[in-house]
């Protein structure tokens, strides 16, 4: 709030030197009428007076001034001469703008909108009369694509788009980047994206600054095709694009057959009809006889079946019948997926091993249908967050009233899916949350007032897919973190050291410390003994990781991202010695190869400098007592744990790893660095390490 | 790292503005009063991304752009115009020097922070 | 002589461990499977030497010389694995037990088996159920839900990292520290 009134004190300032200026440049047209640059710099002096006024506020001195500039503009290229009325009209003008500014500053009595009025006028007519157009009663507002709010909370039925991006191929020399556009499309809902390729030329043909990709986009969101056409806003005049509406979502009665992929490719202009039924007649799979008899590209007929997929699916969610099913079988079935993975991995190796196409091709198929069965698989233990959002309408309701807050409870993404386990266990840590933000985060009615914030406050509550992962954000419109107050604190309880030199979010994490609790007395909603730390344990204890970010009279954002299932995460596998281990890979940044003299010599602590930031490591051969045998190069995974970069020197890095986690057992329940276990292709087990526990004691 | 942006504006209030809020959101700011000084500083320095205005005196917008984009390094660089709603003309010829967008005056800090993370996400 | 609890015949798998030989109840035996590679997992005792591959699930392998404070095996020509099942923590658990080499299947007889000695063998008393006899030989029969509870198969290697060798005074020094 300080901050935009010194904006507009600068503003101001900066005006006044602006109307200074236009004095002298009046001065020197009169004496020079040919003067061009006097005559650039009075219309400059305009239209910054317009754009700056118009960014801080004075609505009424940019749309004065937008007539002068207007007025200007004619003058600049010739089409309005100067003459004794122009620039007695301009000087008037001036004296009007210091005039608007010193009532608007409070220094100067009520500017006479009449004298306004007259002033235009008069510049429209001295327009008019030399055959220039009178500028526009009211300048076209444009609404700018980033202008669009965050959606507004009505439960809007989602429609299923398909969209063919073709981007320039000389895109990149206009900055953008076209993956850029395939992420925001992806924010927007549920979204499959298909790379066509089929543009892509030789090596020797291709230049490597030229974009021969083009992508075929499955989206279902629940936004207007509008917000769809404005992600391509920047490129729609060079790119094609080709956006349709596949599918609006309307409840039918009865369950209604998906379309057919033959329907679908000739809907979409890949194929004609009778291509299409020339192969009909055989059995096999239409898309398979069309990529064989190179009638189409593989990808092609890939990016229909997702569509086919995703309307089908809609289909279905309309006629949704259920079995239930006691969870015990799906753990069961699970775990014999599971095994089925592993096996077929291992079959995998094996027949790469031996140079058998029938075998070869008969293992892939069976790769397909392994990864086909578990995705299935997996799915059926997913549910949407819907549910649990709704018991935080309640929640929030009730609650507020109680605190004598006005409170809105905002959901996005309820229909984002998650495996029930996580979702069950998530539903203490969410309440919590919301708790916080209900309590500690939105202010009282009255006194969101007098900070100029709309009496009602917001909560949003928000879910999406991103990758393997499931964002959840809770994100308050209150008063934010103090940093202050959560340092002091942190530092009496002995969290951090008095003189530590630590970035806000460093410190907001502090939070998350054990006991740690700044709310001045302890409301019967939050502070009752379950504390942060207990919400961030439960996050990782899920393979989670909980984020927070805070500006302080904006409010607080907290960000758990989860992994989808925790049957199966997406890891790095990694060696020392013979022995293999796997990092979460949602965690790791990048890896590092490293001499293992070098390491010596910087040692003195576990510190490593990469390229400037001091990150501290464990060498996990030390860590497991695993022996001395270290090779000549050595490789640092470089990890972010909640805010806090640590790496991990091991071996060998070997490459990312679907890895099906298998628990250990009571057996080892003391372990505290390992989380589990897996197995590899070649039926070695390879052991999970639990990267948030390893931190906490580096 | 944080990312470098380049806010060229010959209206004292906005390049503070622009700045301001870039530098809460973390990124590295540089700023240039015109058109040439904004060539100028970058003869010697990384940069990210540059917002630029259009109608500057010593260079405009335009100028800059498409000297800004001659320079080989900076041929793939994102650059952002910074134009009101009457300039549609010249939003066109923006677009026809190399400019990536826009950003239409007036706008909130919140809207150009999120296309500044867009863009260089 | 008999033992208080063993009223019937009962049929028990021997093997063999340094130059006794020990037996185990039929009845908690899975399988028998030979020597394969065990992943070892760190931070834990050294008798737990690790984590094998069953058919997809991942067990735990407890070396039984290392548990009883003998010295590692110099060969393992005749290694085997023994799969039992316990109860650990409420929990049924499949664990193997590297032993130096199985020898048969026997019934014994309730009076057949002797009750522990009180003195004389290097193992806590506990961890046996009685003496057997065939032949000439002794046969030890161990008590697997003493010798594999969660009591002593969760302990996390100690900060000084020395392995904690099982010998009778090794014992009492670790029941000492129980108490």
């Amino acid at each position: 709030m300080n901050e935009s009134n010194r904006f507009i004190e600068e503003f101001c300032h900066e005006a006044e030197e602006l109307l200074s200026g236009v004095e002298d440049a009046v001065l020197d047209i009169e004496e020079n009428p040919g003067d061009q640059e006097a005559v650039n710099r009075l219309f400059r002096a305009m239209h910054t007076i317009k754009g700056s006024g118009s960014m801080f506020g004075f609505d009424a001195i940019a749309e004065f001034s937008h007539h002068v500039e207007t007025a200007m503009d004619k003058v600049r290229n010739g089409t309005v001469p100067v003459t004794k009325t122009l620039i007695d009209l301009i000087l008037v003008s001036r004296d009007r703008i210091t005039a608007m500014l010193a009532e608007a500053n409070g220094d100067g009595p009520p500017a006479d909108p009449r004298e306004g009025e007259k002033i235009i006028a008069s510049l429209k007519a001295l327009l008019s009369s030399h055959g220039a157009a009178a500028p526009d009663e009211n300048p076209p507002k444009e609404t700018p694509e980033q202008a669009s709010e965050p959606a507004k909370p009505v439960q809007q039925n989602q429609a299923v788009y398909r969209i063919r991006f073709s981007p320039d191929p000389d895109i990149f020399f206009t900055g953008m980047d076209p993956v850029i556009l395939l992420y925001d499309l992806a924010d927007m809902g549920e979204c499959s994206v298909v790379a066509q390729t089929e543009k892509v030329p030789d090596l020797e043909n291709l230049s490597p600054e030229s974009c021969y990709l083009f992508w075929d986009i499955i989206l279902t969101t629940a936004k207007r095709i509008n917000a769809v056409k404005d992600v391509f806003v920047f490129v729609e005049d060079k790119c094609k694009i080709d956006i349709k509406t596949v599918e609006e979502e309307v409840i039918t009665s009865e369950q209604m057959p998906g379309p057919r992929l033959g329907d679908i490719l000739v809907e979409r202009g890949d194929i004609d009809r009778k291509t299409l039924d020339k192969q009909f007649g055989t059995r096999k799979k239409i898309g398979e006889r069309l990529v064989e008899s190179g009638a189409l590209s593989k990808e092609k007929i890939k990016s229909a079946l997702n569509e086919q997929t995703v309307v089908s699916k809609m289909h279905k969610s309309a006629a949704a019948s259920t079995v239930r099913v006691p969870s015990d079988r799906l753990d069961k079935l699970i775990n014999l997926v599971g095994e089925l993975v592993i096996n077929q991995a291992r079959l995998t190796q094996v027949a790469s091993n031996r140079e058998d196409t029938d075998l070869g091709e008969s293992v892939e198929e069976i790769e397909r249908l392994t990864g086909e069965l578990r995705d299935s698989v997996l799915n059926i233990r997913m549910m949407p967050i819907g549910t649990t959002f709704n018991k935080f309408r309640r929640l929030v309701r009730d609650l507020s009233s109680q605190l004598n807050k006005e409170i809105e409870l905002v959901t996005h993404g309820a229909e984002t899916e998650l495996d029930k386990t996580v979702l069950e266990r998530l539903d203490d840590p969410l309440i919590h949350l919301i708790r916080n933000s209900l309590d500690h985060g939105v202010e009282p009615p009255g006194l969101r007032e007098l900070k100029g914030k709309p009496a009602k406050g917001t909560i949003i509550l928000s879910a999406r897919h991103k990758g393997t992962n499931v964002v959840i954000t809770i994100q308050d419109d209150g008063a934010g973190l103090n940093v202050d107050t959560i340092r002091q604190k942190a530092v009496e309880k002995g969290l951090i050291p008095e003189n530590a030199e630590l970035s806000d979010k460093k410190i907001f994490a502090q939070i998350f410390a054990p006991g740690f609790s700044t709310a001045k007395e302890v409301t019967s909603i939050s502070g009752r003994g379950v504390g942060m730390d207990v919400v961030k344990r439960t996050i990782e204890s899920l393979r989670g990781r909980i984020d927070i970010d805070s500006v302080p009279g904006e409010g607080t954002k907290i960000t758990l991202i989860l992994p989808l299932t925790l049957a199966i995460i997406n890891g790095l596998l990694v060696s020392i010695d013979d022995d293999f281990f796997v990092l979460p890979l949602m965690s790791v940044e990048e890896c590092v190869e490293i001499k293992s003299k070098e390491i010596e010599m910087i040692n003195g602590r576990n510190i490593l400098n990469v390229r400037g930031d001091m990150v501290p490591y464990i060498r996990l051969r030390d860590r497991f007592h695993m022996g001395n045998r270290r090779p000549e190069k050595e490789h640092i995974v470089i990890t972010d744990v909640n805010d806090s970069r640590i790496g991990f020197v091991v071996d060998h890095v070997i490459g990312g790893h679907q890895t099906v986690i298998k628990p250990l057992g009571p057996a080892f329940k003391n372990i505290k660095d390992i989380s589990g276990a897996t197995i590899l292709g070649d039926g070695t087990v390879a052991l999970i390490l639990d990267t948030n526990v390893l931190l906490e004691s580096a | 790292m944080a990312k470098v942006i380049m806010t060229a504006d010959d209206s004292t209030s906005i390049r503070q503005m622009v700045s301001f809020t870039l530098n809460q959101a973390g990124y590295d700011v540089i700023e240039a009063e015109d058109g040439l000084d904004a060539a100028d500083k970058l003869a010697g320095i990384h940069v990210d991304m540059l917002l630029t205005d259009l109608n500057m005196p010593n260079k405009n917008g335009l100028e800059l752009i498409e000297w800004v984009r001659s320079m080989p390094r900076f041929k793939f660089m994102p650059i952002i115009m910074l134009t009101t709603e009457a300039e549609t003309e010249m939003k066109q010829k923006g677009k026809a020097a190399g400019a990536t967008g826009w950003i239409v005056k007036p706008f909130k800090p919140e809207q150009l922070l999120a296309l500044v993370k867009r863009i260089l996400r | 002589m008999s033992v208080q609890g063993i009223i019937r015949t009962s049929q028990y798998l021997t093997f063999k461990l340094d130059n006794e030989i020990y037996a185990m109840d039929i009845t908690t035996v899975r399988e028998v499977l030979d020597i394969i590679p065990i992943t070892k997992v760190p931070q834990m005792p050294d008798f737990m030497c690790g984590v094998i591959n069953l058919r997809g699930g991942v067990v735990p392998v407890v070396d039984l010389r290392l548990k009883f404070g003998l010295k590692k095996a110099t060969s393992l020509k005749e290694t085997c694995i023994v799969i039992i099942e316990v109860i650990l923590d409420d929990e049924q658990t499949i664990l193997g037990i590297l032993v130096d080499s199985v020898l048969e299947v026997i019934s014994l007889d309730p009076e057949q088996i002797d009750p522990p000695p009180r003195i004389g063998t290097r193992l806590k008393t506990e961890f046996i159920r009685g003496m057997g006899k065939k032949d000439t030989e002794f046969i030890i029969i161990l008590e697997t839900t003493k010798v594999f509870s969660a009591q002593e198969l969760a302990i996390v290697q100690a900060a000084d990292d020395m392995p904690v060798p099982e010998t009778s005074e090794g014992a009492n020094a670790e029941e000492e520290k129980n108490e």
